[in-house]
């Protein structure tokens, strides 16, 4: 499939943002279950008169666990909501590391799924850019789903951010075997994201052999 | 009816141990692996009659891990535990030879009641 004109990047980018909805709309799947399992236990426990005073630590345990699983669906939804509003215009003022903090956040069950952990190495006092955050991370996404579906499991991600001079950088460095046979190219062309990329002023490089640069303007142009 | 064996394979320890704990509560022998490689193991040292397995376990992927479970003890019911939207995989988990499917978040009623079917189905066949 070619690429070449905006209706194929506009449905590139629906297939991203299906992507994203079947990994949260999976992962709070499971976080309902743990939930459910954990408030149905604490019943069994109490209709099949299964208590005594001593168990009172393994139902704080158990409310703990739902406590922490409530937490967590809210932060998924959070990032969610945080995500869909990255869409409201096309150009905004934004802080790249909160952008990838969302994906990250979002791609997690992915890169569960085998074992991957993605790190995060942030500047932190990161100046905000100017330019299209849907259209950057749409670009991040096909690079770290890539890497993703070509590491073999228990491998590392890293997610670097720094500032320079107008600029600032991110980093996606992987660690760990590529999977021999697979098709290692994003499903979007390498070409498509550069100029998607150099529309906004930046540039991107393929580091080392696997390692992905991509440079952004601080102010698209 | 002999008390029946099972084996709950899911990558979510907590969802795994209070699940396993509401099933012991009503009188079944359960075993739990949060992968794989563990549920292969557990399958020779706990011979379970039934295994409840999620279709998206880390280290080795649901069908193929059903595939094996077959290869070692065809007569092991497997019930699949599963979110919504993987329609692929029950095909290819039905021609495989799933049991039944179960949906996440699981209903314990109806997942007894799959269970007790499939230890009858197993007691008849042996």
């Amino acid at each position: 499939m070619k690429h070449e004109n905006g209706e194929d990047l506009r449905l590139l980018q629906l297939q991203f943002i299906g992507k994203i909805l079947a990994g949260f709309t999976h992962e709070i799947k499971n976080y309902l279950a743990i939930i459910k399992e954990s408030n149905g236990l604490i019943e069994d426990l109490i209709s099949l008169g299964k208590t005594s005073q001593g168990d009172s630590e393994q139902y704080l345990e158990i409310t703990r666990s739902i406590e922490e699983y409530i937490e967590k669906t809210n932060n998924l939804f959070r990032y969610l909501n945080r995500f869909a509003h990255r869409m409201d215009s096309q150009l905004a003022t934004f802080n790249l590391n909160e952008t990838l903090e969302e994906l990250i956040a979002l791609v997690t069950r992915f890169a569960n799924q085998k074992k991957i952990s993605i790190g995060k190495d942030f500047q932190e006092d990161i100046p905000p850019i100017y330019s299209n955050p849907s259209l950057v991370q749409f670009v991040a996404f096909s690079f770290l789903h890539e890497k993703i579906k070509n590491l073999d499991n228990n491998s590392k991600i890293t997610i670097q951010t720094a500032a320079a001079e107008n600029t600032v950088k991110l980093r996606i460095i992987p660690e760990g075997n590529f999977l021999k046979g697979n098709d290692d190219s994003p499903s979007i062309t390498y070409e498509k994201l550069e100029k998607i990329i150099k529309q906004l002023g930046g540039n991107i490089v393929q580091e080392k052999e696997k390692e992905t640069l991509i440079t952004l303007a601080m102010n698209s142009p | 009816m002999p008390q029946t064996k099972l084996l709950l394979v899911d990558d979510e320890v907590e969802f795994a141990s209070a699940l396993a704990e509401r099933l012991q509560l009503r009188g079944y022998d359960v075993k739990t692996a949060n992968n794989a490689l563990e549920a292969l193991a557990l399958i020779h040292t706990h011979l379970p009659d039934v295994i409840i397995l999620d279709l998206k376990i880390p280290g080795m992927d649901g069908i193929e891990t059903l595939k094996t479970i077959k290869k070692i003890d065809s007569t092991i019911e497997v019930i699949m535990l599963t979110g919504h939207g993987d329609v692929q995989s029950v095909a290819e988990g039905m021609k495989s030879g799933v049991f039944e499917y179960i949906m996440k978040p699981v209903d314990i009623g109806e997942l007894t009641v799959k269970i007790d079917n499939a230890m009858k189905k197993r007691t008849k066949e042996q």
